[in-house]
C-alpha cells in the first residue's frame, strides 16, 4: 500500500465518530494534564490503560493515548508561562522568556505564539512521520551510547547559554545540577549514591519536583517578601493575540524549533527536553538581539515549543516503525498494543496498516483539534493573571503540592518540593539564574552513563568518541561552540578597553 | 412493663445496628479495589505481565486491580514499600523472584529480607535469559560465538538491562564458564539494552524473551541459546547452553506476586485461588502467547520452595564466579 493509499484509508479511519471522539477526549485530557504541574502524559496513560482494554479497537485506543501525549506538549506551556511553573520536562525552557513575557503584560502573545508553534512543528512532524519514517527510525538506532554522550555533551554547553550575564554562576548553577542529578542509584554499577540512607531518595529526586520547586516555588517565596513594596504580578493583561511583528519574529524560530525537535525527538532518551534546550540556544545565538533573550523574547518560546512538539511526532517513529519505545509515555502505548494483540514492529505497517495509518492520520487531526481547543482558551488563561496573589499563590502551592505527591504517593516528595523551594528562593536572592540547573539535573547522568557504557565498549579506551562518524560531527560542533564563544569574549576584552578589571 | 419494652426495643435496635456493621467488617475480601504494584518500568516483560494479569483478573474477582508502576532501586523502591504497607492483602506487586530478590541480596545489603519480610502467593511465569545477535552477526550459536572469542582473544560486547540484574548475572555466568572475556554493558532497562543491540553497539545482548522475541520473528535478531537448566516452554526451538556444551544455567527473573509477610491466611488462599483460574482462562493464555511469556504457575508453599532454591543457586554462582558490585 503506497503511502498516499496509507493516508486516505487512515483518514477513513480516523473519521469515523468513534476516534473522533476518542482523539478530541485524549487531546483534552492531555491538555489538562499538561497544565497541571505533577501528573504527566506517562502517569495519566498508566491510570487510564485500563478502560482502554475495553475497547474493542486497538487503533481508538491508542488514538487516545497518543492524544493525551502531544495535548500535554500543548499544555505544558502554559503554566509555564503564567506561573513559571513547568508542566513538564520540555515545558521548563519555556519557562524563561514565557514567563518574563507574562510578567510584562504579553502573557496572550506568549500562549498564542506557542499554541501556533506547537501546531505548526506537530503537523509538520506527522508528515516527517508519515515520509520518512523507517529511515528514521534507523538514523535514530544509529545513535549509540558515544553518540547519546556528545549529543547530551552538546546539551549542556548549550545549557550555559542560559546562564544570564554571569556565567560563572551559570557554571556554578550547573555543578549544583549535576550533583543533584548524581543522587540515586548508580545505573553502571548498581551501587546507592548520596542517599543517606534515606530509601526514597535510592530512585534520585524527581525532575518534576525539582523543576516546580525552584521555579515556581522560590518564585513565590520570593515575591512574598516583596509583598507591599511594589507591585508583584502586574495585572496588566495587554494583548490578548500576538501581533504581526510577533509573527514575523517567530517564523524562522518555528521552523528551526521544527526541525530540531524532529530529529532530536527520534532519538530513545534524549527527546524533547534537550531540543527544546538546543532550540533555546540556537535561536539565542542567531538572533540579532541577543540581550532580549531572559527578557521575554518571543523567539524564546517559540523556538522551544516547537522543537518540543515535533519532538513528541517523531517520538512515534521508533514505536510504529522497529516496535521500540522511546520514552515512558510511548511505553505504555506500546503496552497497550501488545495486551491487545498488535505487535508493533517493522511488520506492523503489513499486519496491522489500519493502526498505523489509523494513528497517523489522527495525529494530524489531533493537532488541529488542539489548536482549535488552545487559541480561544489564550483568552481565558490570560484571566488567571488578573487573580489576586493573595488568592493565586496558595492555590498554585496546593496544586503543585497535590501533583508533587501524586508521582509516588510518599510524603517524602514534599518535603523535597519544599526544599527545592527554598532553594529557588535562595538563588534568586542571591542574583542567579536557576534556568541551567534542571537541565544539568537531567543531562548529568545522561552524560555519565553512557559515557561509561562507551568506554565499556571500547574497552576503555577514549578513541571512541572521535572515530564514529555522528559522535565525532558532535564533539567538532562542541569544540568549534567553544572556539567561536572564545573568540568572541577575547574581541569584546579587545574592544572596550574598561574592561580591564580582573577578578 | 413499658421501661422494659422501651429497653428491649433500645437493645434490638443496637443489635440491629452492630450485626450488620460486624458483618461489615468480616466482608468479603475483596472489598476494595487491590493495588499492584509494579516495580519497574512500563513497557518492560513484568510490566506487560502485570497487565495481561489486569485484564484478565476482572472476570473471576469482584473488585478490580489497579496499577501503578513504582520504579528504582533495580526493584528495591517498589517493593520496600509493598513490604511496609498494611498487610490486609489489598497491596501486593508483581515480580516477586526477580533479580532485586533472588540476585540482589548476595551482593549488597537490603532494606528488607525478601524471604522474612514477604509472603509468596504464587508464581506466574519466569523469564529466562536468551542471548541474542544481530540478524546478520556471523554467529549462529553460543558455540559459534565462544570459538571466535577464544581464536580472537577479544572481548565479546553485550548489553544487558540492568547492572547485577539476572541477565547480566547469567552473561557473566556464561563469560566464566566458557572461559571467555564478556564485557556487559548495562542499560537503563530492558527496552534500552534491546534498542543498543540493534543499533549494533554491542556484539550480543541477553534479554527476556518478551522483549527479544519480537525483533527475532522481525528477523532483527537470531537466538543463540537460552539460559535456563531445561528449554523455555514458549521458545522450544531455542537450544539451552548446556545443550552446547557450556556448562552454567539460572533461573532468569522469577516473576510471582508477593505481599507484606503477615498477611491473614485466608486472604492469601483466596488471592492464591483466583490469581490460579486467571492462568487457566483461555483470554489470558493467548495473551502470554503474544507476549511470549509462559505460563508457570506455582501455589504459594511451592513457590516459596522454589524460591529458596533459585536463591541458593543464584548465590553458588556469584561465588563461583566471584562477582561483586565494583
Amino acid at each position: 500500500m503506497g503511502i498516499f493509499d496509507g493516508i486516505i484509508s487512515g483518514f477513513s479511519i480516523a473519521l469515523t465518530p468513534m476516534n473522533l471522539v476518542f482523539a478530541f477526549l485524549g487531546a483534552v485530557i492531555g491538555t489538562a494534564v499538561g497544565v497541571l504541574p505533577g501528573l504527566g502524559p506517562a502517569a495519566t496513560i498508566a491510570l487510564l490503560l485500563p478502560i482502554t482494554y475495553s475497547i474493542s479497537s486497538p487503533v481508538t485506543a491508542v488514538i487516545m493515548m497518543a492524544g493525551i501525549f502531544y495535548g500535554a506538549m500543548y499544555g505544558g506551556s502554559t503554566t509555564s508561562i503564567l506561573l513559571n511553573l513547568p508542566g513538564e520536562a520540555a515545558s521548563v525552557v519555556t519557562c524563561y522568556d514565557g514567563h518574563k513575557m507574562a510578567q510584562k503584560g504579553r502573557a496572550g502573545p506568549a500562549l498564542g505564539i506557542a499554541a501556533i508553534g506547537s501546531f505548526i512543528a506537530g503537523t509538520v512532524g506527522v508528515i516527517g512521520l508519515t515520509l520518512f519514517g523507517p529511515p528514521i527510525a534507523e538514523f535514530a538506532l544509529s545513535f549509540g551510547p558515544p553518540e547519546k554522550f556528545s549529543l547530551a555533551l552538546l546539551g549542556l554547553l548549550m545549557a550555559v547559554a542560559l546562564s544570564g550575564d554571569s556565567v560563572i554562576k551559570g557554571l556554578i548553577i550547573m555543578v549544583l545540577g549535576l550533583l543533584l542529578g548524581a543522587v540515586g542509584i548508580d545505573p553502571i554499577s548498581g551501587k546507592t549514591r548520596f542517599d543517606f540512607g534515606v530509601t526514597e531518595l535510592q530512585s534520585g529526586f524527581d525532575f518534576v519536583t525539582l523543576a516546580v520547586g525552584v521555579f515556581g516555588l522560590g518564585e513565590i517565596f520570593y515575591n512574598l517578601e516583596q509583598q507591599g513594596s511594589a507591585e508583584i504580578v502586574t495585572t496588566k493583561v495587554g494583548q490578548v493575540f500576538p501581533k504581526m511583528a510577533d509573527w514575523v519574529k517567530s517564523r524562522m524560530a518555528i521552523l528551526r524549533g521544527t526541525l530540531i525537535g524532529f530529529f532530536i525527538g527520534v532519538i530513545p532518551g534524549g527527546g524533547a527536553v534537550i531540543s527544546s534546550l538546543v532550540s533555546y540556544a540556537v535561536e539565542k545565538k542567531v538572533s540579532k538581539h541577543p540581550e532580549e533573550f531572559g527578557q521575554g523574547a518571543i523567539e524564546g518560546v517559540a523556538g522551544p515549543e516547537s522543537a518540543n512538539n515535533a519532538a513528541s511526532s517523531s517520538s512515534f517513529i521508533p514505536l510504529l516503525t522497529l516496535g521500540i519505545p522511546s520514552n515512558a509515555s510511548i511505553a505504555m502505548i506500546y503496552a497497550c498494543l501488545l495486551i491487545k494483540g498488535v505487535k508493533p514492529g517493522p511488520f506492523l505497517i503489513v499486519e496491522h496498516p489500519d493502526v498505523f495509518w489509523g494513528v497517523i492520520a489522527s495525529m494530524y487531526l489531533g493537532n488541529i483539534m488542539l489548536i482549535i481547543l488552545n487559541l480561544p482558551l489564550v483568552g481565558i488563561w490570560v484571566q488567571v493573571l488578573r487573580v489576586p496573589y493573595s488568592i493565586l499563590a496558595p492555590v498554585v502551592v496546593l496544586f503543585t503540592s497535590i501533583g508533587s505527591y501524586s508521582i509516588a504517593n510518599q510524603a517524602f516528595d514534599l518535603y523535597a518540593l519544599i526544599a527545592f523551594g527554598v532553594l529557588g528562593y535562595v538563588l534568586r536572592k542571591l542574583k542567579f539564574e536557576a534556568g541551567p540547573l534542571p537541565l544539568a539535573f537531567i543531562l548529568g547522568p545522561m552524560i555519565e552513563s553512557s559515557m561509561r557504557q562507551s568506554l565499556l565498549l571500547s574497552g576503555g579506551k577514549f578513541s571512541i568518541f572521535v572515530t564514529r562518524p555522528i559522535s565525532l560531527t558532535m564533539v567538532v560542533m562542541f569544540a568549534l561552540f567553544v572556539m567561536v564563544q572564545m573568540v568572541f569574549a577575547i574581541r569584546r576584552a579587545r574592544r572596550s578597553p574598561k574592561i580591564q578589571k580582573t577578578v | 412493663m413499658k421501661q422494659i419494652v422501651i429497653s428491649s426495643f433500645i437493645i434490638a435496635l443496637v443489635a440491629a445496628l452492630i450485626v450488620p456493621g460486624v458483618a461489615l467488617a468480616q466482608d468479603k475480601f475483596p472489598s476494595k479495589p487491590i493495588t499492584l504494584i509494579i516495580p519497574y518500568a512500563a513497557g518492560g516483560s513484568t510490566d506487560l505481565l502485570a497487565r495481561a494479569v489486569e485484564k484478565i483478573w476482572p472476570k473471576y474477582a469482584p473488585k478490580p486491580l489497579v496499577l501503578i508502576n513504582k520504579t528504582g532501586g533495580g526493584g528495591v523502591v517498589g517493593t520496600e514499600f509493598v513490604v511496609r504497607s498494611k498487610p490486609d492483602g489489598y497491596t501486593l506487586f508483581m515480580g516477586y523472584g526477580s533479580g532485586s530478590d533472588i540476585v540482589m541480596p548476595h551482593l549488597q545489603k537490603m532494606p528488607y529480607d525478601p524471604y522474612k519480610d514477604i509472603v509468596a502467593i504464587c508464581r506466574l511465569s519466569v523469564h529466562s535469559v536468551v542471548i541474542v545477535t544481530g540478524a546478520k552477526s556471523e554467529f549462529n550459536s553460543v558455540k559459534d560465538m565462544v570459538a571466535w572469542a577464544k581464536k580472537e582473544g577479544k572481548p565479546i560486547t553485550s548489553s544487558v538491562s540492568t547492572a547485577a540484574g539476572a541477565v547480566d548475572i547469567a552473561l557473566r555466568g556464561l563469560g566464566k564458564a566458557a572461559g571467555i572475556n564478556i564485557v556487559t554493558v548495562p542499560s537503563s532497562g530492558g527496552a534500552d539494552a534491546v534498542t543498543m543491540l540493534a543499533g549494533g553497539h554491542v556484539m550480543i545482548g541477553g534479554g527476556h524473551p518478551s522483549e527479544v522475541m519480537p525483533h527475532i520473528k522481525a528477523g532483527r535478531f537470531k537466538a543463540l541459546g537460552v539460559v535456563l537448566p531445561d528449554r523455555d516452554p514458549s521458545l522450544p526451538n531455542i537450544p539451552t547452553l548446556r545443550e552446547q556444551g557450556i556448562n552454567v544455567s539460572t533461573w532468569g527473573s522469577v516473576k510471582g506476586i508477593g505481599g507484606p509477610a503477615a498477611i491473614p491466611k485466608e486472604t492469601l488462599a483466596y488471592l492464591e485461588a483466583t490469581l490460579k483460574k486467571v492462568c487457566e482462562d483461555a483470554e489470558f493464555k493467548k495473551i502470554m502467547a503474544d507476549l511470549d511469556q509462559p505460563i508457570m504457575y506455582q501455589d504459594s508453599a511451592t513457590f516459596t520452595k522454589f524460591l529458596q532454591q533459585a536463591y541458593g543457586d543464584y548465590g553458588k554462582l556469584i561465588k563461583d564466579l566471584n562477582i561483586t558490585i565494583q
